[in-house]
């Protein structure tokens, strides 16, 4: 570590990261916009600047993201030089900026409009044309560009180098005509689009799902980790109005996914939406009727209880805390516990994506769960008289049509939605991944947090209560339910 | 005609010069020869180029000597190293380098092929502006003919010291002019200027040591080697020695390219080596080294045309490309193509000169067509003192900003009266000139 002054404070940096980045790990801000942490500095924006002094050296006022720290330095990010040059190249950055943020997606995240508003630059000296360029350039599938709001920081095209290595982007054109554009106008590709959202510091780069969508400070934010495959990015979960979730957008972890997250996973968002979602039901002679959930929990015990060794199938998306509440009923049963673990979904890439779209596999070996294709679950399913289906999304990745075809084995489902057919003697709604708490394994063996990004649907409780209160019922010598 | 002692020039006049054979016989590859043959060091050559006092051409006037010193000592750092020479004569006003390649070519290898021996250079890069067909097919040419006679290449005279000397040509941009953007170039990557540091002495071309130099800088080197520094430095002043190629162009009687000693003053270049401002008109103003240095008025006429006078002035030697304006020139329109270039030629890379540039031409323009306010003449100061000294990656910025001041300090009033008279004085009343095309810019 290299001490060094910042604002006059002693403070250890260090020394393989430039020094913007001991500025802002202790308290100094100091703007950016070419300056990504994941990103190589190219130092072109100009906006990071502060003032140096070296040994007996004149201060200097220098950018912050190109100069390594050096024992001895003393920096002082407010210098009046070093913030006179910060507020003039604001300045020209705003120049040709429509500052059209009122229609603007970034409006609210974005760094120019938060640096524009703390210098006070609501109004420019300008009365020249602004550049009049296009406004809704798509740039495939995931993202549209706005040439007149972008800065040319070179983020983009230096993620897309560095990051997914797959070099689509550049800057085209010389000077005040450079536009950002892909080869011959192609379409982009490639898993790690969305990002670019991301390390846009300004809204020429938007999402197509999130266009129009929502003014992000209207978004309540909630940590959470992604769900889609084994890596167990770390996430934000973004909602509107308590119900819909907007967005999933990548939270940093240095040992998991640092900056980033893959469209797959990104986009799985939008399967947080569907409308329906059960309770509680049970069988009644009349078929599958919508029931209370001490009815159901009751119908689930009253078919458990004589069996001989139900089968337990688990969902890859089942938090260690609901695998432990399973495998005491499993013990109380005298069952096996398993899991179902689906086929590789064939998206595995060298950066994130493990493409084993099972979050918690790793959590739930640990804890003794076998492993089951969706195939071999089925087979063991025929096999056995009564079985337990617990976890999100446990009867799709089984095969719902399957399931619904047969009548045997009887089931208890808790899942988000009932089992159609004549198998399922009870079924009890459980919260999504963004309506609980819990912890996944990722494959490393990072725990993932889930948080409550949004409460679940009224009367839908957690999985682990339950699966709690229906051990009791199967208990023995078990007190009256409370 | 002024008499002063020449060298650099004194080949080039003779027919045939750019031919192998003429050009030995008057001298070419003697230099190169007594250093090869009189087993002449490395070091031997740096120090009596440092002795001599020789500066850079290029127009930053950096001290050559020490320059090529900066390269790491090749016991401690065994990567290859390269030296590049920057012919993308492309500063406005500037046409020196194109005479020394033209009519000189050998004289220019052998330039080359000195500061690589001195640098310890396995290989020259010889970056000439795309425009410069001749030039490059005259040095191409000359290339080859030295090739054959074992002058370039292995074993150069049957010595131990093995160089090759390649050719690039520029695509027309003047970034490329800049030496960072010029290695850029080399690699075949877009012109952006790197950030310095890492300078170009550790991490150059192809991230290996690197020494860029200029055509006319690297010309001078055989002779320091063969005449010794002593003799160098009798020419010129104590702090700019020498005699370099001054570029007249303008409005006087003799436009073109003279070789003169550091120090002679510019009332001599204009009034007795060019002949006086044309028609008999009075002089206006000049500009003492190329658009990029801040014009002066006609009563800096005395200074002395060497780096330190120069500079006292406010204004700069740059590539001492001198561009003379009579009394009928507009400063403001001077200024708005001037400005129009600088727009043109901006990378984009930093914020301030991408967008200053622009806004720089915009406010000429309107000034110029008679829709300037008088807040734009104070905007241009302040634009301009947001857009330089050292605020950007190269001194493109710095090159747009610093005439721009000048001219505001020294023609106020010609600023003044356009926003006053609401039309450019210079023409008849309710004519326009016509609007220069700007690329890509809104109007």
């Amino acid at each position: 570590m290299t001490k060094i002054t910042i604002n006059g404070r002693s403070i250890e940096a260090d020394p393989t990261k430039p020094l913007i980045h001991a500025c802002h790990a202790n308290g100094a801000e100091v703007p950016m916009y070419c300056y990504h942490p994941g990103l190589s500095p190219v130092g072109s924006c100009r906006i990071c600047q502060v003032e140096v002094q070296q040994g007996t050296g004149p201060a200097r006022v220098v950018v912050a993201c190109r100069t390594p720290v050096a024992e001895g330095m003393v920096v002082n990010t407010e210098a009046p030089k070093a913030h006179e040059t910060r507020r003039e190249c604001l300045e020209f950055l705003l120049k040709n900026h429509p500052l059209d943020c009122p229609i603007c997606d970034k409006a609210g995240e974005c760094d120019l409009q938060d640096y524009a508003f703390a210098e006070n630059q609501g109004e420019g000296r300008t009365h020249e044309p602004r550049r009049k360029l296009d406004k809704r350039k798509s740039l495939g599938d995931v993202i549209v560009l706005d040439e007149e709001r972008c800065i040319l920081c070179s983020r983009c095209v230096r993620f897309m180098e560095e990051v997914p290595k797959t070099p689509q982007l550049t800057v085209s054109d010389l000077g005040s005509r450079s536009t950002i554009s892909t080869f011959m106008d192609r379409p982009l590709s490639g898993n790690y689009q969305g990002n670019l959202a991301d390390v846009c510091p300004v809204g020429a780069l938007t999402l197509k799902q999130f266009r129009f969508q929502a003014r992000v400070w209207n978004l309540k934010k909630s940590l959470s980790t992604c769900g889609e495959c084994s890596r167990g990015c770390a996430i934000t979960v973004e909602v509107l109005r308590g119900q819909d979730v907007k967005r999933f957008r990548p939270r940093y972890n240095a040992s998991v996914n640092q900056w980033w997250m893959c469209d797959t996973g990104r986009f799985s968002s939008a399967r947080h939406n569907a409308t329906e979602r059960i309770v509680a039901a049970r069988r009644t002679s009349r078929g599958l009727e919508v029931a209370g959930l001490e009815e159901a929990l009751a119908a689930a015990a009253a078919l458990l209880s004589g069996a001989p060794a139900p089968l337990i199938v688990a969902s890859p998306f089942t938090t260690q805390e609901e695998a432990k509440e399973l495998l005491a009923l499993a013990k109380v049963l005298g069952a096996a516990a398993h899991f179902v673990l689906p086929a590789p979904s064939g998206l595995k890439d060298a950066l994130l994506n493990t493409g084993e779209p099972a979050p918690n596999r790793r959590g739930l070996a640990e804890l003794g769960f076998a492993p089951l294709s969706p195939a071999e679950a089925r087979a063991k399913l025929a096999g056995a008289r009564c079985a337990v289906l617990a976890g999100e999304r446990v009867l799709e990745l089984l095969g719902r049509e399957e399931l619904a075809r047969s009548a045997s084995p009887k089931v208890v489902t808790f899942d988000t939605h009932a089992l159609e057919g004549a198998a399922a003697e009870a079924c009890i709604g459980i919260p999504e991944q963004v309506e609980k708490t819990g912890t996944w394994i990722n494959i490393d063996g990072h725990a993932g947090k889930l948080h409550v990004a949004r409460p679940a649907p009224k009367g839908v409780g957690p999985l682990t209560r339950s699966l709690q209160a229906l051990t009791r019922l199967l208990q023995p010598s078990s007190a009256p339910a409370r | 005609m002024s008499q002063h002692p020449t060298y650099l020039l004194d080949r080039a006049k003779i027919e045939g010069a750019h031919t192998l054979a003429v050009a030995q016989k008057h001298g070419a590859y003697e230099a190169l020869r007594k250093i090869l043959k009189e087993g002449i060091t490395y070091a031997q050559v740096i120090q009596v180029v440092k002795d001599s006092g020789l500066r850079g051409r290029g127009g930053a006037g950096f001290p050559t000597g020490m320059k090529w010193s900066f390269m790491p000592d090749p016991a401690k750092d065994p990567r290859p190293r390269y030296l590049a020479v920057n012919a993308d004569e492309s500063e406005p006003g500037t046409c020196k380098d194109r005479v020394l390649m033209e009519q000189d070519p050998h004289g220019f290898i052998e330039g080359c092929l000195v500061a690589a021996y001195a640098i310890r250079a396995q290989a020259v890069y010889i970056y000439v502006r795309g425009e410069y067909r001749h030039p490059y097919n005259r040095v191409f040419q000359a290339l080859a003919e030295a090739r054959k006679a074992g002058l370039v290449g292995k074993r150069i005279l049957g010595s131990d010291f093995d160089c090759e000397v390649w050719m690039h040509k520029g695509a027309g941009a003047y970034i490329c002019g800049e030496e960072t953007g010029l290695m850029e170039s080399l690699e075949g990557k877009r012109g952006h200027p790197r950030p310095k540091p890492p300078f170009p002495a550790m991490f150059g071309l192809w991230g290996q040591p690197t020494t860029v130099n200029n055509v006319e800088t690297v010309f001078n080197a055989p002779f320091i080697v063969n005449r010794g520094a002593a003799w160098f430095q009798s020419m010129g002043t104590k702090t700019s020695t020498g005699n370099l190629l001054v570029g007249v162009s303008g409005h006087v009687n003799r436009p073109g390219v003279y070789e003169l000693p550091f120090g002679v003053s510019c009332r001599e270049i204009v009034e007795d080596v060019c002949g006086g401002v044309w028609k008999g008109k009075r002089l206006k103003g000049f500009f003492p080294g190329g658009s990029s240095t801040g014009v002066l008025p006609a009563s800096f006429l005395d200074t002395k045309l060497e780096h330190d006078a120069i500079k006292a002035t406010g204004s700069m030697l740059g590539t001492a490309a001198m561009i003379v304006m009579d009394e009928d020139t507009c400063m403001v329109r001077a200024h708005e193509i001037i400005a129009r270039f600088y727009e043109h030629e901006s990378c984009g890379q930093c914020s301030q000169c991408r967008e200053g540039t622009q806004w720089l031409h915009q406010i000429f323009r309107r000034i110029e067509n008679g829709e300037g306010r008088h807040e734009d003449i104070d905007m241009l100061v302040t634009l301009s003192q947001g857009m330089a000294p050292g605020k950007t990656i190269c001194a493109l910025s710095d090159a747009a900003a610093i005439p721009t001041l000048a001219v505001v300090k020294h023609f106020r009033s010609e600023f003044q009266e356009h926003v006053e008279k609401g039309a450019c004085p210079h023409l008849p009343a309710g004519t326009r000139r016509p609007v220069l095309a700007g690329h890509g810019a809104a109007h």
